[in-house]
C-alpha cells in the first residue's frame, strides 16, 4: 500500500512511461466507446452499463490471463478449458454443505493449482509451454467433463443476481483486479515477469528467481482464468464443461490486439484490457449495426492478422 | 586494508565443451585495491574464465577461494552474495523496465513486501550519477542508445556495493567521453579496496589503467606478472604466441581481372549512398568500428536485404538482387558473422549443413541422388579438414570447425564472388590461418573476396584494398601500400592519420 | 533426417531406441493392442482392427500436413475448419452434370489448398507467426461456414466421395488405400526430395536456411497449401464416412492431428521429425478411443488419456529439444 499511496515520483513516472505505445489503441477504444454510446444510449443508465460490463469481464480477465504469460514468452492454449473448469466447479460446489463461499474457494484454488502446476512443468522440465498446454487442454477439459458430464449443477439464483444482475458488481471487481494487480506488480515478484521475459538469461545472472516468477505467474493466470468460469457460471446459472472453448481465442485476440509481443516482454496489462475492451465493443456495435453475429467471427479474425501484421510488415526482415 | 590475500582466487581451473577443452589449469587472484587485466585474443577462454568466477559455470577441474575459503559449488546467486558482481558483454537488462528497476534488478530494497520506490530512487540515483547517466531514472532502458545500456549495466553491478568486479571488454561500446568516465570510475573503486578484473582488446587503455596481468593463449595462461616494466608489444606476442607475420600468408598480387562487383550510390539498411567494386583476382576489404552498416552493405548485394541503388552490376547481372536465390545463381556466397544463429543449422548434420546449398543440383529423377550426396559430403570434409562422422550435429564442433563448415558448404557452388563476414571471430589460430590461406588462394583463382573484419591486422595483410565504413556511409578507400592499422582505424573514427614513412 | 546418428555401441541402441520418438509409440500401440485383446474379445478381430484403421486414415491424413507444417517450424490451427468446409461446400461443389463426383472433389480440394495457401501468404509475407494466423483463419472460416451453412446438416450424394467411404478393393478399405498412398508420398517428400530438406531446414532456423540460399517464403507457402490439402483429403474422407457434413464436424481434428505429431517424436519446434511417427501415433489415438468406448469410460477420461500421453512422450523424447 505504502508504495501507491506514498506519491513517489520515481513510481509513478515509471507508470506513466509504460503508456508509451498504447496511446494509440485508447484512442481507438474510446472512438469505438463513443459509437457505441451514439448507436446505444442505454449505455449510461445502469442496466446497460451493467450489462456492457458483464459482457466484457470474462473477456478482461482470460486477456488478462493470457497476457501475463506473453509477457514471458509463454502462452496457453488451456485457457478455453480451464475457464470451462472452473464452471463445472462453481456449479457443482455450490449446491453442496461448502456453498457458495466454499465454491468460490474451490474456483480459485483450482485455478492457482492447475496454473502452478502447468508452470512448474514449463520452467522445471524445460518443456515448451505452447505444446504442454496443448496437453494441458486435453487433461483440464476431460478433468472438466468428469466433474459434470452434461450442462447442469446449481447455480444459486441469489449469486447470479449478484455478479450477473441489474449491478455494475462485474466492473467493480474487475477495478478490484486491477488494482491487486498493480500492487502485485510493484513486488520482486511482478517486476520479475518483465524481466523474465525481456531477458531471461540476464534476469537469472541477475538474481531474479526466474522459474519462481514463471511459477508464480502461471499460478496468477489459472486463477484469472477458473475466475473467468465463475463468473460465466454466473452468468449462465449453470455449469458446462464445454462453455469456454471460445475464450482460447479470445483471449490471444486480446491480447494480440493490445500489442502484446509473442518474444515475451513489451506488454501490458492496460494493452490487454484496451484490447479486450475494444474486443467487446466491437461485437456489440457490429450486433447493433445489423451484422449477423456470426460476422463477428469474421472481423475478429481479420483484426487478429492485421494488428500482428501491420506493424511487422513495416519493420525489417531480421530482428532488430 | 587486507593487504595482498586475495578477495577471490581460483586454482588449476579446467573447463571443455563438447569435449574440447577450452581452459586447461588457469590460476588467477583478484587482490584488493588492484586492476587486473585479463588479456587474450577471441576463444582464448577469457569469456569461459568470467563464467567459472561468477558462478555461471561449473568447472570441470580446480577450485575457486572466497577469502582463502573454497566455494564448492558456486552459482550466480551465491557469487553475487559473495560480492562478486560481473559486466558482460551480453548485458543483463530488461528492456521493458527502467533504468531504476534495472539497476536494482535482483536487489530491490523492499517495505512490506512492496519494492520501496522511495528507497530505490535515492540508491539508484546515486550510482547513476557515478558512471554519468543524465536520463531520468523511469526512462525505459529499451530505449536508450547501446552505449548507454552498458553505463547502466556498469550501475547495475556497482549498486551492489561489489567487493569483486569483473568488467568484460566494458568499453566496445562506449564513446571516448563515456570511456574516461569508466576509467575515472575504475580508479576510483581501486580507491575503495575494491578488486577490478578488466578484459578489454584495447591495450593502450590496458597500459593505462591496469596494474598486473594475466594472458591467456587457447585456453592456457601464458603470462601472470605485474604489468609494470612490460611493453604492449611483448604482450601481443604473449597473446598472440607467433610473429603476427607467420599468421598470415605472404601477399602477392594477382593479375587483375574485369570488375565483377560494380555497385554506385548502393543504400541497404544502414549503409547509405555507397560506390564500391571488386576485381576478380582481388581481396577487398570492410574495416570500420562494429555496425556502421558494413554488414547491411553486405546483406544488401547479397539479397538478403531490401536495397536500391544509382546503378548496380554484380557477376555481370544487374544488381540489387531480389532474393538470396537470385544472389547465389548469379554466383554469390555469403558467411555470416554469426555463425550459431545465421551461418549454420546447429541442431542438424554436418552432411545436412553442407548439402543445404546444393540442394536440388542433385537430384535423380527428382529424387535427391544419396550417393553423389555423400560423395560431396566426404569430399568437403576431406578438403576441409574436418575430421569424424559427417552425421554428428554441427554444434558438436569447435569453433573452429564449425567456420569450416560454414565455408565449406558454398564450394561446390563454385561461386565468383565470396561475402566473407568477420570469419574468423571466435577461431582458434590453425583454423584462422587456413581461412587466410584460402582466401587468398581464391583470389588467385581469378575469384573475389569481400572481407567485412573487426581484426584490423587481417584487413592489412590480406587485402588489396580496404573501404571503411563509418555511419553508414563508405568514408575511405585505401590502396595496398596505404593500408596500415592507423590508416583504417584514423578512417574508421574520422581521424586524419598522417602516413608515415615506410 | 537430422536424427542423432545411429552410431557406436550396442548398449547406446536400446537407448537411442527409447529416445525415438517412432520407435516408442508403434511399441505402445502393440502393448495397448495385445493388452486390450486379452480384455475384449471384439478387439483382436481383423473386422475391428479394420474400422480403427480406417478411422485413422482420417487423422493420419490430416496429421500428414500438420507434420510438414509443424518440422517446418509452424503450426496448422486452422485443420478442423478446413475439413468442416469441405464437409460442408462438397455438394454445393459437386454439380449434376457431374455424375461421378470427380470434379466437386477437385473443386473442394482447391478450396482447401486455397486457404492453406492464404495462411502460407500471412506466415510467409504478413510475418504473422504461424499459430496466429491458421487461428485467425479458423476463426474466419467459422464465420463464413455459419453464413453458407445456415446451421443445418447438408447429405452428400457424390458418388465418388461415397465410393471413397465404403468401397473395399481387394478387401481392403478405400480409405486405407488413400492413407498408403500419402504415407508414401509424404515420406518420400520428406525424406527423399530437396523440399523436403529445406522443410527442415527453414524449421530448425530460417536465418540460417534463407542466407544459404532456400527460399524461405516459397517452401512456407507449399508446407501450408499441403496442409490444406490434406486437411481437405480428410474431410472427404469424413464425409464418405458420416454420409452428412455439418458445421463443427471438423472440430475433433485439430487436436489430435496435433497430438499425432507429438505421439509420432516430431519436434513441435520445428526441425526435426519425421511422418514415420506420425502414422503409429495417429492409430495409437484411435486405439485408446475405442479402448475407452469398450470399457465404457467417459469421453472426458479419453482427453486425460491423450493429454497425458502427450506430456509423457515429450518427457521421453523431447527433453533434449528444449528452447
Amino acid at each position: 500500500m505504502s508504495t501507491l499511496s506514498s506519491r513517489e515520483p520515481l513510481f509513478w513516472a515509471v507508470q506513466r512511461q509504460r503508456n508509451r505505445g498504447v496511446i494509440g489503441l485508447f484512442v481507438v477504444v474510446i472512438a469505438f466507446l463513443a459509437l457505441y454510446a451514439y448507436l446505444f444510449p442505454g449505455l449510461f443508465t445502469l442496466g446497460g452499463f451493467s450489462k456492457f460490463t458483464q459482457n466484457w469481464f470474462p473477456l478482461a480477465l482470460v486477456a488478462m490471463a493470457q497476457t501475463l504469460l506473453m509477457m514471458m514468452g509463454g502462452i496457453s492454449l488451456a485457457i478455453g478449458p480451464l475457464v470451462s473448469l472452473g464452471a463445472v466447479i462453481a456449479a457443482t460446489v455450490m449446491g453442496t454443505a461448502f456453498g457458495v463461499t466454499g465454491a468460490i474457494v474451490a474456483v480459485l484454488l483450482a485455478g492457482l493449482v492447475v496454473g502452478g502446476i502447468t508452470g512448474a512443468i514449463v520452467s522445471y522440465l524445460r518443456l515448451p509451454a505452447i505444446i504442454v498446454t496443448l496437453a494441458g487442454s486435453f487433461i483440464i477439459g476431460g478433468i472438466a467433463l468428469i466433474i459434470l458430464p452434461r450442462p447442469g449443477g446449481v447455480i444459486p439464483a441469489g449469486f447470479s443476481d449478484f455478479l450477473a444482475g441489474h449491478t455494475p458488481a462485474a466492473f467493480g471487481l474487475l477495478v478490484v483486479i486491477v488494482i491487486l494487480w498493480k500492487l502485485y506488480l510493484a513486488t520482486p515478484l511482478g517486476l520479475g515477469i518483465y524481466a523474465a521475459g525481456d531477458n531471461p538469461i540476464g534476469a537469472f545472472r541477475s538474481g531474479v528467481a526466474v522459474n519462481r516468477v514463471r511459477i508464480a505467474t502461471y499460478a496468477l493466470s489459472g486463477l484469472l482464468t477458473t475466475l473467468a468460469g465463475l463468473f460465466v457460471a454466473a452468468q449462465t446459472g449453470s455449469g458446462d464443461p464445454v462453455i469456454g472453448t471460445p475464450f482460447t481465442l479470445n483471449s490471444i485476440a486480446a491480447a494480440v490486439l493490445g500489442g502484446v509481443s509473442f518474444l515475451g516482454g513489451r506488454g501490458t496489462m492496460r494493452g490487454a484490457l484496451a484490447g479486450s475492451l475494444l474486443l467487446s465493443v466491437m461485437i456489440n456495435v457490429m450486433f447493433f449495426l445489423g451484422f449477423p453475429p456470426v460476422a463477428q467471427y469474421i472481423a475478429q479474425g481479420l483484426i487478429i492478422v492485421g494488428a500482428v501484421a501491420i506493424p511487422q510488415f513495416t519493420g525489417r526482415w531480421r530482428r532488430s | 586494508m587486507a593487504g595482498s590475500t586475495a578477495f577471490l582466487a581460483a586454482k588449476g581451473l579446467s573447463k571443455g565443451f563438447f569435449g574440447n577443452p577450452v581452459l586447461k589449469d588457469v590460476s588467477i587472484s583478484l587482490v584488493p585495491g588492484r586492476v587486473h587485466a585479463l588479456l587474450g585474443e577471441n576463444g582464448a577462454g577469457k569469456s569461459t574464465l568470467i563464467n567459472l568466477l561468477s558462478g555461471s559455470l561449473a568447472p570441470d577441474g580446480g577450485e575457486i577461494l572466497m577469502d582463502g575459503q573454497p566455494l564448492s559449488r558456486l552459482n550466480p546467486a551465491g557469487a553475487r552474495n559473495a560480492g562478486i558482481a560481473v559486466v558482460q558483454q551480453e548485458l543483463s537488462l530488461a528492456p521493458d523496465l527502467s533504468i531504476a528497476e534495472n539497476i536494482g534488478l535482483g536487489a530491490y530494497p523492499r517495505r512490506l513486501g512492496f519494492v520501496d520506490y522511495p528507497e530505490l530512487a535515492r540508491r539508484t540515483a546515486e550510482v547513476r550519477d557515478l558512471v554519468g547517466l543524465d536520463e531520468p531514472l523511469a526512462t525505459p532502458v529499451g530505449t536508450l542508445a547501446l552505449g548507454r545500456r552498458q553505463m547502466v549495466e556498469i550501475a547495475k553491478a556497482l549498486f551492489r556495493k561489489p567487493r569483486v568486479l569483473i568488467l568484460d571488454e566494458p568499453t566496445s561500446s562506449l564513446s571516448a567521453h563515456e570511456a574516461g568516465i569508466l576509467s575515472a570510475l575504475v580508479l576510483r573503486l581501486k580507491q575503495e579496496g575494491v578488486a577490478v578484473l578488466y578484459i578489454s582488446h584495447r591495450l593502450n587503455e590496458v597500459m593505462a589503467l591496469c596494474d598486473y596481468v594475466t594472458v591467456l593463449k587457447d585456453g592456457v595462461c601464458t603470462a601472470d606478472q605485474p604489468l609494470a616494466g612490460v611493453d604492449a608489444e611483448g604482450l601481443v606476442r604473449l597473446m598472440v604466441g607467433r610473429d603476427a607475420g607467420d599468421l598470415f600468408p605472404k601477399w602477392e598480387p594477382n593479375a587483375a581481372g574485369d570488375l565483377l562487383v560494380d555497385v554506385q550510390g548502393f543504400s541497404s539498411g544502414m549503409a547509405r549512398d555507397v560506390s564500391f567494386t571488386a576485381r576478380r583476382g582481388e581481396v577487398v576489404g570492410i574495416g570500420g568500428l562494429v555496425g556502421q552498416g558494413q554488414e547491411d552493405f553486405v546483406l544488401g548485394l547479397y539479397g538478403a536485404l531490401a536495397a536500391q541503388a544509382a546503378s548496380a552490376t554484380i557477376c555481370g547481372q544487374k544488381a540489387p538482387f531480389s532474393s538470396v536465390g537470385a544472389a547465389t545463381r548469379a554466383g554469390l556466397a555469403y558467411v555470416p558473422a554469426d555463425r550459431k544463429h545465421e551461418g549454420l543449422i546447429l541442431p542438424h548434420s554436418i552432411a545436412s549443413n553442407l548439402i543445404l546449398p546444393s540442394l536440388g543440383r542433385l537430384n535423380r529423377a527428382g529424387m535427391r541422388d544419396r550417393s553423389a550426396e555423400r560423395n560431396l559430403v566426404s569430399d568437403l570434409a576431406r578438403r576441409l579438414t574436418i575430421k569424424g562422422d559427417t552425421a554428428r550435429p554441427v554444434q558438436a564442433l569447435s569453433g573452429g570447425n564449425q567456420q569450416k563448415v560454414a565455408l565449406a558448404k558454398w564450394l561446390p557452388l563454385a561461386p565468383s564472388v565470396l561475402l566473407l563476414n568477420d570469419p574468423t571471430r571466435g577461431v582458434d589460430i590453425d583454423t584462422k590461418r587456413e581461412i587466410y590461406l584460402m582466401l587468398r588462394s581464391f583470389a588467385a583463382e581469378g575469384k573475389t573476396v569481400v572481407l567485412i573484419s573487426s581484426d584490423t591486422p587481417e584487413l592489412v595483410h590480406l587485402c588489396d584494398r580496404v573501404t571503411v565504413f563509418r555511419e553508414g556511409r563508405a568514408v575511405a578507400t585505401i590502396a595496398r601500400g596505404h593500408i596500415t592499422e592507423e590508416a583504417i582505424v584514423g578512417a574508421a573514427m574520422g581521424v586524419e592519420v598522417r602516413e608515415q614513412a615506410a | 533426417m537430422p536424427a542423432p546418428a545411429s552410431s557406436s555401441a550396442s548398449g547406446s541402441v536400446m537407448r537411442n531406441l527409447l529416445r525415438n520418438g517412432p520407435f516408442l509409440t508403434l511399441l505402445l500401440v502393440a502393448i495397448v493392442w495385445i493388452g486390450a485383446s486379452f480384455f475384449s474379445r471384439g478387439f483382436g478381430t481383423y473386422g475391428h482392427l479394420r474400422y480403427i484403421l480406417e478411422l485413422a486414415s482420417i487423422i493420419g491424413i490430416v496429421a500428414a500436413g500438420q507434420t510438414l507444417v509443424v518440422i517446418g517450424g509452424g503450426i496448422d490451427l486452422s485443420v478442423g475448419a478446413v475439413i468442416t468446409v469441405t464437409a460442408i461446400t462438397l455438394p454445393m461443389l459437386s454439380p449434376a452434370w457431374d455424375p461421378t463426383g470427380i470434379f466437386g472433389i477437385v473443386a473442394v480440394l482447391a478450396l482447401a489448398s486455397l486457404i492453406g495457401l492464404i495462411n502460407g501468404i500471412g506466415a510467409a509475407f504478413l510475418k504473422v507467426p504461424p499459430i496466429i494466423m491458421t487461428l485467425a483463419m479458423a476463426t474466419l472460416l467459422q464465420g463464413f461456414l455459419v453464413i453458407v451453412a445456415g446451421g443445418s446438416a447438408v447429405s452428400v450424394e457424390n458418388a465418388a466421395v461415397i465410393w471413397l467411404g465404403s468401397a473395399r478393393p481387394g478387401g481392403i478399405p478405400a480409405d486405407i488405400l488413400l492413407w498408403v498412398a500419402v504415407m508414401v508420398g509424404v515420406l518420400l517428400l520428406l525424406h527423399r526430395t530437396a523440399t523436403g530438406a529445406r522443410f527442415f531446414a527453414i524449421g530448425a532456423n530460417s536465418i540460417a536456411a534463407r542466407l544459404s540460399g532456400v527460399n524461405v517464403e516459397r517452401t512456407t507457402l507449399l508446407l501450408f497449401t499441403l496442409s490444406g490439402f490434406f486437411a481437405g483429403l480428410a474431410g472427404l474422407l469424413v464425409l464418405g464416412m458420416n454420409r452428412q457434413g455439418y458445421v463443427g464436424i471438423g472440430d475433433p481434428y485439430l487436436l489430435t492431428s496435433i497430438a499425432a505429431v507429438v505421439l509420432g517424436g516430431t519436434s513441435i519446434l520445428g526441425g526435426a521429425g519425421t511422418y514415420a511417427g506420425t502414422i503409429p501415433g495417429s492409430v495409437l489415438l484411435v486405439t485408446i478411443t475405442a479402448l475407452i468406448t469398450v470399457v465404457n469410460a467417459s469421453p472426458g477420461w479419453r482427453n486425460i488419456m491423450f493429454g497425458g500421453l502427450i506430456l509423457i512422450l515429450l518427457l521421453l523424447s523431447g527433453r533434449e529439444k528444449q528452447r
